[in-house]
This record gives structure tokens, sequence and C-alpha cells, in this order.
């Protein structure tokens, strides 16, 4: 029995000192002590890390990842740099009065099913889509489409009630104006779930295990020609060191920005990968707005007041910002759109980083600081509110550090609160905040849905509403969003981002990119014109 | 013995309806209206009032309270949990495969934390004060103060990354399960084994030790009583700790991406897909129900005078 003890205690000795040695490792013997990357041997296949599950894939509902909801489905049309491309459809004419559209469509084109894409299969979808017209509100198109019309085979007809100018640019986007096989329809409709999940795109859905990962095969049959990357597989892994350490190992070997503009790790982590040379860093083109949202409609606090607005706009410094907390990845933003988004190029007065103007404005709107005070009072009432930050998000949470501490310096106490981005939204929409950090919808959407989304409960309502000229601002709105003529929308744009500029409701932070970490022999890695999705199929390996 | 199975059983039924009316209850405390809720969790970019009545409609969210209950409760008896709010799937279809992913982990685990419990409880009590006592009670206080995720992110680093010896997540094989269960059963272990510890150094002070010594018993067989003793107390507290370490394991499943129970409700809390957080908590309370009846039935089992108590 002796004998026996002493050997189990040893053993426990041994083992638990090897695992404090495992802990006081260099960092320098953790870099040589990487392994090869998966890439070495898969020489076609991306598996790629993502924090949700793809979901319910139906094109029509919102529930699915869009970034694998981009590899199933296609759209009519596609947003690119240069404007709107064909996609599915070869050609299109659009009537004099704006109404009609009518697409001449792609005629080698098959669902994954092989079933045959054509006009009737268009038409099928777009009203399967606008059976359930009440969750598409946010897309404006949903609400002007009065019929579909099958004209021949490969040539459709689009009615819509009134003239809408961004009606192409709706249709191309990642849903819900994309085509699935009509085989797969239940009841004659998508909007109660589908059976299947035959698109039109270069990728096939062929696996699916909930919460654990779903694989994506080539479609040899693709319009475009097929694929060179013949498998993508996409795995749920929690963000940060999990993914880290599952990107050393090479158990994944591409990770990219999630659909909430969160990078799944952080920027030293990315580094290091880099540094390795086994990784590259990728980074789009600014896509969209990093901003902090003010409650404008919030009565009883001091964030109603602009001046407030504006002094935490010139109170933050952007430069540091960009340098310190992103590395220079993610560049200054002066106002609610960066100049390369449709109609944005609008002057507007520059507000730099400056701490004395800002207390200066403070001043003369009444905050005035008590001697031996560190938080300005105004009637009694102190300068203090509250920002809300994504706490899955590590950038976030430095910068709301960092703001707290800089606005603190012109007398402002400003509370930060990390919390889910879904609680974050339900914020936004009850009203329940004084600053929130936000972001644009981003380059295809914007300016029409960012701006869409200030009349909107669920969106900016509260952000706007409190403004003196919001009348003003909701009527500017819908007229731009109907008006047919190039030089009233450019004005009326320019006039509704000039309000909120001037109002400072929406103080903008950074412009934000998508980020892509891939194996250093990767190519053809580019971007399309939304933060959500990525053209695999242009990506093939050395 | 029997007549005393069926009594405890039947005593846990009423503690299960309770259980599951606050379940109910709790949840639709929520200001929010359910519907916006459900279409949040849908992703919807854009709700709107026509939107939030349709949704309540279809949903059955504008009968009352009762009515809804009832309904609910109807349906959680054939096992019909409702659909989920974010996928559309059934729940069963969602919660089944990853309670029996969890329910894998956590008898794997809870198997390794009896064991080790037992083998270190003994050892130290038969060494009470020695060496070996203090370095064993002194490394499980350091290890199960350790957050249960930076021992766990240590372990991939080591294991996984350096070493290349083991997956870093997920669920492939059985190699997937060597470092989750590590990680949970030294954070149990230091728990559990401090009572069997006690326990053996309370028997050690009884009577029938002393008897048993003096009346010549061998010193082996005087430890096999004391053990035999000190694991009546140790039973319950076991029982306990399957559905202990089965509600506890979210952070190791969230580390390990482990598609068990825990990262499922998480993940559905966040969203907040009611339907399925119903069935979590539902699910839970029923195991805690059930092994404490089992802890019972076999204490009973081992000590007929508390068959008496019911």
């Amino acid at each position: 029995m002796k004998k026996g003890l002493t050997f189990t205690s040893i053993l426990l000795l041994v083992s638990a000192i090897a695992l404090l040695a495992g802990c006081g490792q260099s960092p320098k013997e953790t870099e040589s002590a990487q392994t090869e990357p998966a890439n070495s041997q898969v020489q076609t296949e991306l598996i790629y890390a993502s924090a949700k599950d793809i979901n319910d894939m139906n094109p029509h509902l919102y529930p699915g990842s869009m970034p694998a909801q981009g590899m199933v489905y296609e759209s009519l049309v596609e947003n690119t740099v240069d404007g709107i491309k064909p996609l599915l459809a070869e050609s299109w004419d659009i009537s004099e009065d704006g109404k009609t559209y009518t697409f001449h469509l792609r005629q080698d084109v098959k669902f994954h099913d092989g079933e045959p894409f054509n006009a009737e299969a268009v038409k099928q979808n777009i009203d399967a889509v606008q059976a359930n017209a009440e969750k598409h509100a946010w897309i404006k198109l949903s609400t002007k489409i009065t019929s579909v019309k099958v004209i021949d085979e490969h040539t459709v007809e689009l009615r819509l009630s009134e003239a809408y100018y961004p009606a192409l640019v709706e249709l191309s986007m990642t849903r819900p104006y994309v085509f699935i096989s009509p085989k797969d329809f239940k009841d004659g409709g998508t909007k109660d779930g589908v059976s299947g999940f035959n698109g039109t795109g270069p990728y096939k859905l062929t696996g699916h295990k909930i919460d654990e990962n779903a694989t994506f095969e080539a479609n040899e049959a693709y319009w475009g020609g097929a694929p060179e990357i013949k498998k993508i597989t996409s795995k749920v892994l929690p963000a940060g060191e999990t993914t880290f350490l599952a990107l050393q190992k090479g158990e994944i070997n591409f990770v990219f920005t999630d659909d909430r503009g969160a990078d799944s790790i952080d920027i030293k982590a990315m580094n290091q990968l880099a540094e390795s040379g086994d990784y590259q860093i990728v980074r789009s083109e600014p896509m969209n707005t990093a901003m902090i949202v003010a409650n404008s409609s919030k009565m009883d606090s001091p964030v109603q007041d602009q001046a407030v607005r504006e002094a935490v706009w010139y109170g933050i410094d952007r430069e540091s910002i960009s340098n310190d907390i992103f590395d220079g990845t993610q560049t200054v933003a002066d106002s609610l759109f960066s100049s390369n988004v449709n109609y944005a190029d609008v002057d507007l007065k520059k507000r730099n980083y400056d701490p004395e103007t800002a207390k200066q404005l403070l001043e003369n709107s009444g905050w005035t600081l008590a001697n031996g005070e560190a938080v300005r009072t105004k009637n009694g009432k102190s300068l203090a509110m509250n920002l809300y930050y994504d706490s899955n998000s590590s950038s976030q949470k430095t910068q709301a550090e960092f703001i707290q501490n800089s606005l603190k310096g012109i007398g402002m106490q400003v509370e930060i609160v990390g919390e889910e981005s879904t609680s974050i939204a339900n914020r936004r929409s009850t009203g329940e905040y004084d600053l929130l950090f936000n972001q644009t919808w981003g380059l295809a959407y914007d300016p029409q849905s960012t701006i869409s989304a200030f009349t909107s409960d669920a969106s900016y309502k509260h952000t706007t509403s409190g403004l003196p000229q919001a009348e003003e601002l909701y009527k500017k709105i819908e007229e731009v969003m109907v008006s047919t003529n190039e030089e009233t929308r450019k004005a009326l744009y320019a006039d509704i981002m000039k309000i909120v500029h001037d109002e400072a409701v929406f103080i903008p932070l950074t412009n934000g990119r998508v980020t892509v970490v891939a194996p250093q022999s990767l190519d053809g890695i580019s971007f399309k014109q939304t933060q959500y999705e990525l053209p695999f199929e242009q990506m093939n390996f050395k | 013995m029997g007549s005393y199975i069926v009594r405890r059983i039947l005593l846990a039924i009423p503690l299960l309806i309770i259980i599951s009316f606050i379940t109910f209850v709790l949840i639709n405390l929520s200001p929010l209206d359910p519907a916006v809720v459900v279409l949040q969790a849908q992703d919807v970019p854009q709700i709107t009032d026509e939107l939030i009545a349709q949704t309540n409609e279809a949903l059955g969210f504008d009968k009352p309270f009762m009515i809804q209950y009832i309904n609910w409760m109807i349906a959680v008896l054939q096992f019909d949990f409702g659909h989920s709010y974010v996928s559309g799937e059934t729940v069963w279809s969602m919660v089944g495969p990853a309670f029996l992913n969890t329910l894998k982990l956590t008898l794997v685990s809870s198997i390794f934390i009896i064991v080790f419990s037992i083998l270190l409880g003994v050892i130290c009590a038969m060494r009470e004060g020695k060496v070996i006592d203090k370095s064993v009670r002194g490394i499980s206080f350091f290890l199960t103060a350790m957050p249960s995720y930076w021992l766990a992110a240590i372990m991939i680093w080591y294991f996984s990354v350096k070493l290349d010896l083991l997956p870093t997540s997920g669920m492939d094989s059985y190699k997937s399960y060597i470092l989750p269960v590590i990680v949970i059963t030294v954070s149990y272990t230091g728990i559990y084994f401090r009572t069997v510890r006690s326990s053996m150094l309370s028997n050690l002070n009884e009577d029938y030790v002393l008897y048993g010594r003096a009346s010549g018993l061998s010193e082996k067989k005087v430890t096999l009583h004391i053990l035999r003793n000190s694991l009546q107390v140790a039973v319950s507290i076991f029982c306990m700790a399957i559905p202990i370490v089965l509600g506890s394991t979210v952070v190791i499943e969230n580390v390990f991406a482990w598609p068990g129970l825990g990262r499922l409700s998480v993940r559905s809390i966040l969203s907040r897909d009611f339907p399925i957080i119903q069935a979590y908590v539902l699910i839970l309370a029923v195991t805690f129900v059930l092994f404490n009846t089992l802890s019972d039935i076999i204490n009973a089992a081992m000590n007929p005078r508390l068959r008496k108590d019911i």
C-alpha cells in the first residue's frame, strides 16, 4: 500500500510540474514551436472560423450567415466599384418613366439541383419574397414592386409602383432578392421555410452539423467556371484565444471580420501570425464608418444638448485611435460617410481633436466646472453619461476606455458599459442609452440604408428625433428615396448629411475595413462592395 | 424499499410542475414585447408595427398568459418545445443532440472526478498532516483556484499547438475528449476529494475503528471499513456532482467549441431564443430533481433508517 501511495503522489507532482512548466514558456519558444500550417498539405481547401453557425440558409429570411449565403446564392445584378454589373441578368432595360425594368437572363445557368434558372424561377422567387413583404420593410424596393411578368423563357419584367432609383442596388444585395430552386419551395413559397438550399452560386452547401461546421463544395457546373478552391469549411469557434490557437496549429487557415465588424482575433495576434511567414493579412478599402451614436431625444440626459455632442466630437483624438488602437489599419473618419460612398462627397465642417474648443463649447452652453471638481454641472445636474460598447469586440473596449479618459479631461464623466451586440441593438431601438458604439451599413447599402434607418424606430429614430429639425429631416429623407432627378437627389442627400453633421448626433471614429487573415500562398483575395461576404470563387493557391 | 421509491418519485412530480411554471413565468417577465424578441432573434433588419402584430398572432402571444402556459405545458409533455426563433428548427432537434454531447462529456468527467476524489481523499486521510497530504491539498487548492478557461487555454497551447498531440477544439474523435475532461476533472476533483478526506478522518475516530484495531483486524481491512462508511456520505454528493457538472460546462464548451448544451444555452440567451432557453432550464431542473431523487434512493438502500422519513 505504501509503495502504491508513493507512486501516485510522484505521478501527481510530476504532472503538476509539467503543467507549471508549460505556463512558463517564453514567447520566442512559442514561435519556434509552431507547426506547419494546414495549407502545406491541403492545397484546395479553406477552413474558416466563424463565431456563429450558418443557421437557416433560406435566402429570403435573415437568420442565415451572410458570407455563407453569398457563396450559394446569386442576384440578378452585381454591385462593383464601377457600378452595377450583370450577374444572372446579362442586360436590362429601364422604361422612360423609371417604373418598368426588363431583365434579359443568362441562358446557361442551372440551380445546384439541376433545375434550369429561367424567367419563371425569377418570378416565383420574387413573388415568394413579396409574399412576406413585412419582413423586408427595410429594403424599400419591396414596397415598390407591383408585379413580375414572364415575357419569355429568358426575359422577365419587373413593374414598380413608382420610379425608385436604388432599385438595381437593392436587387444586388446578398438578400432577399436572390434565387433558390423553386423545387425547394414549401407550399409554393419560402416564408415558412424551404426543403433544400439549392442556389446558382459557385458553391453548394454539402454538409451542416449545427454549431460544429458547414461544408461547401465547388459547383463544377458553375456558369462562371468552376472555382479553384474546391472545398470551404465554416467551423464554429469562439472568437479570440481558441481561434488564434487553431490558426497557429493549422486546424483553420482563414479568418475574416464578422458581420458586426468585429475582428475575431486582435491585431497583435494577427501580426504575430503574419510575422511567422505562414499567413498574410489583407484589408479592403474603407467599407463603413465606426461611430458613436448620441441619443438626441433622451430628455433627462446631457446628450440632448448639441454643445455636449459637439464637445464629445472635439474631445476624442481619432488620430490616436487609428494609430495606437488599430495600428494604422483603420483610417480616421471625419463624417458619417467616407467620401467613396455615393453622394457623400459633401463639404462638411471638419472637427479635429481640440479639447480647448470642446471646453469652450461646454462653457458657453452653461456647463461649468466648479473649483476643485472634476465634473462639470449645469443647473445642479452633472455632465455624466453612459457609453455602451459590444463586449465581444476587443477593439471597442479599448476605444471606450480611451474615450472615457479623454472626455474626463474636458470635465465629462462617462461610464462605459460592455454588453452583447443584441442588447446594444435593443437599447438603440428602445432609446435606453446616452451614447453607444455603432457602424454604418457599408458601401453597397449606403447612403440610402443608413439614412432610411434614421426614421426607423428599431434603428436611429431615437438618435434623430430630438433634433429641432427632425420633421424637416424626415421629409427630406422621404423625398430623396423617390426622387428620380439626380441633381435633386444630390442636393437632398447633402442637406440630410449636413443636418446630422452639424447636430453631431453621429460622431465618427474610424473607417472600418474588412480584414482577412489567409495562408501566405493564397492568391486572388479580393472584396465585394459589402462587408458581409467575400468572393471565394476568385481565390486560388499559388 | 419498493414503496419508498414510488413515494420518492411521486414527490418529485409537483416539484417539476412548479419548476416548469417558474421557468415560463420568468421568461415572460421580460419587459420586451415577445414578438420584437423573435424578430430581433431572426435578425430582421427593420421591425415595423405591422410585423409585430403579425408575429404576435402567428405565435399565439396575443392569447392570455395562462392559456399560453397550458398550451406550452401540453406540448412539452409530448416533448414538443416548439421551434427556435433563430433557426426555425424544432427545439428538440437542437437541444437533443447538444444534451447528448454534454452528457457524454459530463459522464466521462464524472467518472474521473469520482475515481480521483476517492483516491486522493483516501491517500490524504491516511497520511493526514504528512507531506503528501499537504502537497496534494496545496496543488489542488492552486488548481481549483485557477480559472478553468485559463487552464484550458494553457492546455490547448501546450498539448495541441506546441506538442501537436491533440485537436484544439471541436468534437471529432476520442482525442477531443482528453483536454476538456482533464480541465473539468481538475476543477472538481479539488473540491470533492476534500469531502472524502474529511469524511474518512471523522470515521477514523469512531469507536468501531478502535474496536477493529483492538480485535486485531489488519490495517487493510480497517481502512476498507472506514472507506465504506465514508462513501455513504459521499454518494449523495457524487450524485449531485453529475447535474452540477452538466450545468456548468458552459465555459469549457465555449473554450473548446464543444457542441453541447452549455454553448447552445449561451448562444440562445444572447439572441433571446426563448424556446431553447426554456427547454434548457427545464432539462437542467429535471436532471437535478432526478439525481437528487436517485441519491435519496441510494442512501435509503444503504441505510434503512432513512426510509421512514417520507
